[in-house]
């Protein structure tokens, strides 16, 4: 499992490849504390390398959602697959975020 | 084949004659068409030559004739003059080229004082002498001659018949007669010009022996012969030319035999028809040599087309013995076996066999020696005795026995067959084996902590001694073990330089962790001889089999970073594709809540998923077990997953999914373990 920050202007993106599960969380949860700290900016999760997550990764998500809100930052998260959108649906997580 | 056989000698000898005939047709029309040629210059030779002969012999006649015309005017003019006879004829002859005579003679009694007959005659006999005197005499009667009288007849030139002349010198002489007319018109005399045919014997030849054997005649006018060299033999064929001479009359005859003209021809013609039938001959022979060649390689083609079908057929029963389906036993978790059989061009004798009875695995590997159809029905009984004599028994050495003295047993070729031969009791672990000469195979453990190869007893290939005493040895096979087995054609495998893969490298390649289960392993070694071969041609059948012995459950320490495990155990179970993110979730869900909570204060818990396909595989059911304190997820709370982002609480989700994902979900507590089973009915 692999996290990258990547800073471009207004936007933080952080692209996230690989399995998001229990095991991988850890390290994940590390990777992304920069992004709770951002300020007014959008944060954009790109999960177009992504192939799996679990209850986890999702809460790794939601905290970088709830940071955001109090940061006044966005958060976009961008071309999950089929398997993720179905998880997304199934948590009501669809309905808080803005997926792209 | 014999229709064949007709076939090709019919058409052989077919074109033999159409060649003969086409060669015969030519050469007749060749012949013919030379001798319509030969014909036609020979018709052409012989005008010319007639011609000349006629221009030759006009050329004398024209001349005496212009002679006696000159007299006769020479004469007219003296007319009255008896004497200038004397000097005329004198003066006439001596013009003339050849020596010759002419005479003039007076109508009887025209000059009285003369006499009766009056006859003047010169005759040349050489340039410089010539004899005139006057020869008319009673004894002498000019009158009654054929030439005198032919000059009152025709008032110009004529020729009179041949005749022998007086002197007896056997020429011919012709005499060209011309009247002399007196004033008043009346003839008086009558002059004669003799020609000697003496030229027609020496000069004419040349001209009209067109021929070797071709020869001409002169006839006169009224038929007699005036030269003639031959005469015609009845039944020849010949070809006439003919010429006349106008003035005299005469016919000239050109005669060649045909024999003779076409002589050379002929000569050729036969020496050609000798060398057509020799040609003939010789097509003949080339002719029967090439359709025995043809048949020759008919029937080498033929033969080879028997050999690639016996081969055909030698790897069907090769293959049809092998087994085919991997993995084989879906419904047994405890076993995971996946096998290759890749023959070489010429097929071999590789084989490999196993099956489950009373739960245990029984299965054997072998070579049989040599190649080809042969070894292939070799290797059929040897698979079908292992699958008879294994029913009953037990003892992988007895079986061996067993197999050893069947094998000797009418074995006239002294083939044999190495062979390993194995017992895996599948509830214990426990294996009774017993090598025959084979490869001892390897032992591989689970994540790769040790790759040994088995310890063997050689005994003897099968089909050597019967009777030998055959030993069986004993090992336990653990959980997660892999027992590797192989022929003598994956060490052995060669590259161009004539290295051998070798053992080391299939060591190498069965210690490299990243090949667990039991397909990846065949593939990897696969493709490590392939690579180590290269482009040499594979000469041995390539044969190997990984039978592991798995633990029927997935046993994982209560450590979240176990659920990669977690996911690669998924894996191997091969269900549909559709549900592999729901189960990996449900799983990792409902596995991470036992790790998280089943042990708490504890690193030494275990946690058990087993995996069962039941219901024609409608429907899997995965249990997982713990020994932890107890628990159950279903009674907690679920998520509420219709709250906002602020609201929402960062527990509560994982169950929530696994009731989402799966049909049913079910605890219980049995035992001391808490048993949570998860149901997942197939669609459709």
């Amino acid at each position: 499992m692999n996290t990258q920050i990547k800073e471009s202007g207004n936007q933080v993106i952080a692209s996230f490849s690989g399995r998001l599960d229990t095991a991988a969380a850890v390290p994940t949860a590390e990777a992304v504390k920069p992004l709770l700290e951002v300020e007014n900016k959008e944060i954009i999760l790109d999960c177009s390398q992504l192939e799996y997550i679990s209850s986890s990764g999702l809460r790794i998500f939601l905290s970088i959602r709830k940071e955001a809100a109090t940061h006044g930052s966005k958060v976009i998260v961008r071309n999950i697959n089929a398997d993720i959108r179905q998880v997304f649906m199934m948590t009501g997580f669809i309905s808080l975020f803005d997926i792209q | 084949m014999k229709k064949e056989r007709k076939i090709k000698t019919r058409s052989g000898f077919g074109i033999v004659l159409v060649a003969a005939a086409v060669l015969e047709a030519i050469s007749c029309l060749m012949y013919f068409t030379s001798r319509a040629a030969i014909k036609q210059e020979s018709e052409e030779r012989a005008k010319t030559e007639l011609r000349k002969a006629e221009l030759e012999i006009e050329m004398h006649t024209i001349e005496m004739e212009t002679a006696a015309k000159t007299l006769s005017l020479l004469l007219e003019k003296h007319i009255d003059d008896p004497n200038a006879a004397y000097a005329d004829t004198r003066l006439a002859v001596s013009s003339l080229r050849e020596n010759t005579s002419l005479a003039v003679a007076y109508i009887p009694d025209y000059f009285p004082k003369k006499g009766r007959y009056y006859e003047i005659c010169s005759t040349r006999i050489s340039p410089d002498s010539i004899h005139t005197r006057q020869i008319g005499s009673a004894e002498h009667d000019y009158t009654q001659m054929e030439w005198f009288q032919n000059g009152f007849v025709h008032d110009s030139c004529w020729w009179c018949e041949p005749y022998l002349d007086d002197s007896g010198s056997e020429t011919f002489v012709v005499s060209c007669s011309y009247p002399v007319c007196d004033k008043e018109g009346r003839i008086v005399a009558v002059v004669c010009v003799d020609l000697s045919l003496e030229f027609l014997k020496t000069k004419l030849p040349n001209y009209l022996q067109v021929y070797p054997n071709s020869y001409y005649s002169i006839k006169s006018s009224k038929g007699e012969d005036i030269v003639r060299v031959m005469d015609t033999v009845p039944g020849k064929k010949y070809s006439l030319f003919e010429e006349e001479i106008d003035a005299t009359g005469w016919h000239i005859e050109i005669v060649i035999p045909e024999e003779e003209l076409f002589a050379d021809l002929n000569r050729i013609g036969k020496i050609v028809g000798l060398l057509m039938l020799l040609g003939l001959v010789i097509l003949i022979l080339l002719v029967v040599h090439s359709v025995r060649t043809v048949r020759k390689m008919l029937d080498f083609a033929e033969k080879n087309q028997r050999i690639e079908g016996e081969l055909e057929i030698a790897q069907t029963i090769q293959m049809a013995m092998l087994p085919k389906v991997f993995p084989p036993f879906m419904d047994r978790l405890d076993l995971n076996i996946h096998g290759m059989l890749r023959p070489a061009k010429e097929v071999g004798g590789d084989l490999y066999d196993f099956y489950v009875r009373d739960n245990k695995l029984l299965f054997c590997i072998g070579d049989v020696s040599g190649k080809g159809v042969p070894a292939a029905l070799v290797m059929a009984t040897a698979r079908s005795l292992f699958r008879s004599i294994s029913v009953h028994e037990e003892d992988a050495g007895r079986i061996v026995s067993m197999l050893n003295d069947a094998m000797t047993e009418n074995n006239e070729q002294n083939m044999f067959v190495t062979l390993f031969l194995g017992i895996l009791d599948l509830k214990t672990g426990e294996m009774n084996y017993c090598n025959a000469g084979h490869n001892a195979p390897v032992i591989v453990e689970s994540l790769k902590f040790k790759v040994e190869s088995l310890e063997v007893l050689p005994n003897l290939p099968l089909g050597i001694e019967a009777g030998f005493p055959f030993q069986t040895q004993h090992t336990k096979m653990q959980y997660g073990d892999t027992l590797f087995l192989y022929t003598d054609g994956l060490t052995e495998a060669e590259n161009k330089n004539h290295e051998q893969f070798g053992d080391e490298r299939m060591m190498r390649v069965l210690s490299d962790p990243r090949s667990e289960r039991p397909q990846q392993l065949i593939l990897s070694m696969e493709q490590a001889v392939d690579a180590f071969v290269g482009e040499s041609q594979q000469s041995d059948d390539l044969t190997m089999c990984a039978i592991r012995y798995q633990i029927p459950a997935l046993i994982m320490r209560n450590d979240i970073q176990q659920i990669p495990t977690l996911a690669e155990w998924i894996e191997g179970l091969e269900i549909p594709t559709e549900l592999n993110m729901p189960v990996n979730l449900a799983l990792e869900e409902a596995v991470t809540n036992v790790m998280l909570y089943a042990y708490p204060g504890r690193n030494d818990g275990k946690v058990f998923v087993e995996f069962q396909r039941v219901n024609n595989g409608k429907q899997l059911i995965f249990t997982i077990s713990d020994s932890g304190i107890p628990f159950d997820p279903t009674a907690a709370p679920e998520a509420d997953t219709t709250l906002s982002a602020e609201e929402r609480q960062i527990g509560g989700l994982g169950i929530y999914l696994v009731r989402q994902l799966m049909d049913e979900v079910r605890y219980e507590r049995i035992d001391d373990k808490n048993i949570l089973t998860l149901v997942k009915t197939l669609n459709g």
